[in-house]
């Protein structure tokens, strides 16, 4: 009985991962197909190209649009979330090691700005980065970027530390590091998980955005890739940009897969393990 | 090499006065423990005098030199905490290399310190392991080779054995022992097991709810107790306290009176309230050994313990007439009731007692302690 439960069970679940794993993975599948497609097979009704070619690829990258967008977007996510990262571990250290009035209602606002519709201060937010210059800039990006992702960023990195024993600062401090020093070379080496985590999901807004994109730029200076696509046309009048969208998406996305790969492995579970008894 | 001297120190958190104006020396190389019930303020003591607690008030001096509004990385004093607090994402080398780079030492000096250090405390083929792949006495090795790479004025332990199992504790209060006597270094150690206290301190200070009880040697603790509280709290079983009165110039107790040095008894008759008497377990024995001084009085045996080298036998004593016994709840010692109280008394295993025997215990007056129950004044101490 038991042998055939946990088979059942096995399949069950063999299934169910399966399952999730092609719905998740379908469009990919079809966007990378798309971007392999000459253009003339576009709409072949085909879910795999008879014949890969990378015309589409050269096509996108021809294009000094594209190169401009695909740097503004790496500067613009990669500035937002060092930046984010580091405003966030101070203030969630703070939050958690120091006793000051208003530390609940500090973590409640942060989630509240969290919860604002990013839509409604759109109009607001174009007026004021025209007055001030921000307008069509990579501080006009980053700044909004770093205000909707910051609370997330304290939220995560809150957790980790709390999880950190209190005795290890103590240790440090009477060890003789300054607080910075113990901050910098025991607390964020624990809670590189949690940093990791945070940059992750900070990193991911920031780069997959449309909204502030296409609202707060209007020239290469400062457009996104996701901005950019938008604004894609085909080689001719009468064709459909589609291929050269899909493999601007391919080349979008790999990005994101790099440093979701490379971050994931330092998010090990357990890495405290260790510092007090047990 | 450090004296440290406290000076109406206290520490006041919102809502409560963790230490009350303590004053006390602890002498350059001295071994001085804190010792106390939970919540008494030992820790916030310890936490004060290393700089992680700011000092409410009074001051704090090393050497002469105030430094109770330095930072604790200015203090040079190193410690050892009851979690351990090793780094768990660094080596055991790293660990305890650790304060030393900070303090930016030379690579050599660096290594030469560690592998020195290594070799005092036997981690020499751990150095290269993390935390986590160490046992809970190799732990607390590093932590103490944290402590001791720094050569630091003053060691400060925070009950640093209390995570260990019972051999593991044993033997590694016998290495601090040694570790200590071979540096000598001032050393502030902070516990609520008072055998680590009896037997490593040079002195011990006993702290109840923030405030000094009595600071003395081991011995001094154990047979001059200043207060009812000391003598309750110091020595492992406890001291058998039975209601007193003072009736026809003798001190009357439930298992008979006994009569007092004669300088005693105006003190003992001036007492307010009334009387606790107290003796130590090991104080009563099965033989007079022909001092015909001694209170005889007969009990039942209630539990034997036989542990090889002693024999503790416990029985209860009738308190018809005598008042009820009033000790302090922090002891947590409440083990009797109206009727009855449960004494026991430590004897010599030849003697063969087994459960439910009856047996004759002989007890020397002038080891009999009087405490006012009131004020908990040890009435006997001539101070």
């Amino acid at each position: 009985m038991a042998v055939g439960d946990s088979r059942l069970e096995r399949l069950f679940w063999g299934a169910g991962s399966a399952l999730v794993v092609a719905y998740a993975l379908i469009p990919v599948v079809w966007i990378v197909s798309l971007s392999l497609k000459r253009s003339a097979d576009l709409g072949d009704n085909r879910f795999l190209p008879q014949v890969a070619s990378l015309e589409h690829y050269a096509a996108v990258f021809d294009d000094p649009q594209f190169s401009a967008a695909l740097w503004n977007s790496i500067g613009i996510a990669g500035i937002s979330t060092f930046a984010a990262v580091v405003l966030g571990s101070f203030a969630a250290y703070a939050i958690v090691r120091l006793q000051f009035p208003g530390r609940r209602l500090i973590l409640a606002a942060a989630l509240s700005i969290a919860m604002f519709p990013p839509v409604s201060i759109i109009g607001p937010l174009f007026n004021m980065w025209r007055t001030l210059g921000l307008y069509d800039t990579w501080p006009g990006l980053i700044i909004p970027y770093m205000t909707f992702t910051l609370p997330l960023a304290i939220w995560t990195l809150s957790a980790f530390f709390r999880e950190i024993p209190w005795d290890l600062d103590k240790a440090a401090r009477v060890d003789g590091a300054t607080p910075l020093q113990a901050f910098l070379r025991v607390i964020v080496p624990l809670a590189a998980p949690g940093v990791f985590t945070a940059a992750i999901l900070v990193f991911m807004f920031a780069w997959n955005d449309f909204l502030f994109a296409i609202s707060l730029t209007s020239t290469n200076d400062a457009r996104t890739v996701p901005a950019a696509i938008a604004f894609f046309t085909g080689s001719s009048r009468f064709e459909q940009p589609t291929g050269s969208i899909a493999a601007a998406s391919v080349v979008v996305t790999v990005p994101i897969i790099i440093v979701v790969l490379l971050f994931q492995r330092r998010i090990v579970a357990g890495l405290t393990s260790g510092a007090v008894k047990g | 090499m450090a004296e440290i001297e406290l000076r109406g120190v206290s520490k006041r958190f919102p809502g409560i006065t963790a230490v009350k104006r303590v004053d006390f020396t602890i002498h350059d190389g001295e071994f001085f423990i804190l010792v106390g019930p939970s919540g008494c303020g030992k820790s916030t003591l310890l936490n004060m005098i290393v700089g992680l607690e700011d000092v409410s008030e009074g001051e704090i001096r090393v050497d002469g030199e105030r430094v109770d509004d330095l930072d604790p990385k200015d203090r040079n004093m190193a410690m050892v905490f009851q979690s351990y607090a090793i780094y768990p994402h660094m080596t055991v080398r790293e660990n305890m290399a650790f304060p030393l780079s900070l303090a930016r030492m030379s690579k050599q000096e660096i290594e030469r310190r560690v592998s020195q250090a290594a070799e005092i405390l036997q981690l020499q083929e751990f150095l290269d392991r993390k935390p986590r792949a160490l046992s809970g006495g190799q732990r607390q090795r590093v932590a103490m080779g944290r402590a001791i790479v720094r050569e630091p004025n003053v060691f400060l332990l925070d009950e640093p054995l209390s995570n260990l199992d019972a051999k593991l504790r044993v033997q590694m209060r016998t290495e601090i022992a040694r570790l200590q006597r071979q540096l000598g270094t001032t050393t502030v150690y902070v516990t609520h097991d008072q055998t680590e206290a009896m037997t490593l301190g040079d002195r011990i200070a006993v702290l109840r709810a923030g405030e000094m009880l009595q600071i003395g040697t081991p011995r001094e603790l154990y047979e001059r107790p200043g207060s009812l509280f000391v003598a309750g709290f110091i020595g492992s079983p406890a001291m058998n306290f039975l209601p007193a009165r003072w009736s026809e110039e003798r001190l009357e107790l439930p298992i008979g009176s006994i009569a007092l040095p004669e300088q005693l008894r105006a003190r003992v008759a001036d007492a307010e309230g009334p009387l606790i008497a107290g003796f130590r377990p090991d104080h009563l024995s099965v033989s007079s050994d022909g001092d015909s001084e001694r209170l005889q009085f007969e009990v039942e045996a209630d539990v034997v313990e036989w542990l090889g080298a002693d024999l503790f036998v416990y029985f209860d004593v009738e308190l018809e007439g005598f008042d009820n016994l009033a000790l302090p709840e922090d002891l947590e010692l409440e083990i009797g009731n109206r009727e009855r109280q449960s004494l026991v008394a430590r004897i010599d295993p030849a003697a063969g007692v087994q459960e439910g025997n009856r047996l004759k215990l002989y007890l020397a007056p002038d080891r009999v302690q009087v405490f006012e129950a009131d004020s908990g004044a040890n009435l006997l101490l001539d101070v």
